[in-house]
């Protein structure tokens, strides 16, 4: 009997690899570049982590008319970022959550606050709560005192919507003039004071 | 004992016709000849499968049908889920894209465009072609899929401006700002 297992394994051996390409990256990075992104993009895949946002990191450089280098050196980076992520969050973490998590550690904010966080919002997803993190950080906010605001928000309950929210005020009221900490700190005690919007469940 | 060790040492009688024999069984069996890797390509044989081979194979194949759609939908994005939705509903149903209404101020410019996660970073797609509203007011209305996702404005196919009125992402990788959108399904 020919041992069919043989031709099963030799198939799944090849199929990801074939499939791994992707058209974009081939259309718009040179060859040495494209190689060394793709190796990056399949190890990513071997460690179960999220692929396209590499894929398009590269596409982000490709389009700002990066040289090949760095556009490797940003994968490879942002890879790393991601593992860390993945690493601290768990492997419960959704691809939104890895992503949002290595740009906020890009952005200055510890693994370590990064587990904090993750303690403090549950079951909750922590996406939004990155994005508002990271932009605080981004309105010169400092790390220390933007993550202390957003982990005491997290423990409060404070919906997606209403952290949204809180990220327009900070903004408005920097554009007008305000100190980033002053803006940041303020609003966040308004959003902590204020009473729960109904449907509102603190966090688990 | 040196009777029992003659009897030993005298060879025993064997028939002549024991070896002819032999050779002919020998001669009869089917011949084992190294085939080349061209000739067992080439050669009919006949392949004896196991019923249960046939179950094995399927489900193989199986999996292999739903990690190459796991690939290629994650590689290839929206291009490739309609297929996969199509296949296995059940399996896989993303939450739809929402539509997304982008807006910037530059009264000075000729044309605008949006580009990020949700479109390749292509300033040439025409789903993300800001139109021009009067009094320097530049907007688009498009899809964009449920998660997060870094984007810019790129203003007459040169100038990259951040959203001002998103949050703002840290990455200076290509020295150029991006905003950051968190899109949730609708409920």
């Amino acid at each position: 009997m020919i041992c069919l297992g043989r031709v099963v394994a030799a198939l799944l051996l090849v199929a990801p690899a074939a499939l791994a390409q992707d058209a974009r990256l081939s259309a718009r990075l040179d060859k040495p570049t494209l190689v060394a992104v793709t190796a990056l993009v399949d190890s990513a895949r071997g460690a179960k982590l999220p692929t396209a946002p590499l894929v398009d990191k590269a596409l982000e450089g490709a389009a700002k008319g990066s040289d090949g280098q760095k556009i490797v050196t940003a994968v490879r980076q942002l890879s790393h970022q991601m593992g860390s992520a993945k690493r601290v969050l768990g492997s419960n973490a959704g691809p939104d959550e890895i992503k949002a998590a290595a740009t906020a550690l890009a952005a200055g904010v510890s693994e370590h606050d990064l587990a904090v966080l993750r303690a403090a919002s549950g079951k909750r997803p922590l996406t939004m709560r990155l994005a508002v993190l990271t932009d605080l950080i981004g309105r010169d906010v400092p790390v220390a005192t933007a993550t202390s605001l957003v982990v005491q928000l997290a423990r409060s309950g404070v919906r997606d919507q209403d952290l949204a929210l809180f990220q327009r005020n900070v903004r408005a009221d920097i554009d007008r003039g305000a100190d980033p900490t002053a803006a940041a700190t303020t609003r966040a005690r308004g959003l902590v004071l204020r009473p729960a919007s109904p449907g509102t469940k603190p966090s688990e | 004992m040196r009777r029992i060790a003659r009897e030993l040492r005298s060879p025993v009688p064997v028939s002549s016709a024991l070896d002819a024999r032999i050779m002919g069984a020998v001669r009869r069996l089917p011949r084992h000849t190294r085939l080349s890797l061209w000739s067992r390509l080439t050669t009919r044989r006949t392949v004896t499968v196991m019923p249960l081979s046939w179950g094995v194979l399927a489900a193989a194949l199986l999996v292999f049908a739903l990690l190459g759609l796991r690939h290629a939908s994650d590689d290839l994005h929206r291009a490739s889920k309609p297929i996969a939705n199509a296949l296995f509903p059940s399996i896989q149903k993303p939450a739809a894209p929402q539509r997304v209404q982008f807006v910037l101020v530059a009264p000075d410019a000729k044309k605008v465009a949006v580009v990020g996660d949700f479109n390749g970073w292509d300033a040439s797609h025409s789903a993300y072609q800001a139109q021009h509203r009067g009094g320097g007011v530049w907007s688009v209305t498009a899809p964009v899929p449920v998660g997060h996702h870094r984007y810019s404005f790129v203003v007459d196919d040169s100038l990259w401006v951040a959203d001002p009125t998103a949050p703002r992402v840290i990455d200076y990788d290509f020295g150029m700002p991006n905003s950051a959108i968190v899109v949730q399904e609708e409920r």
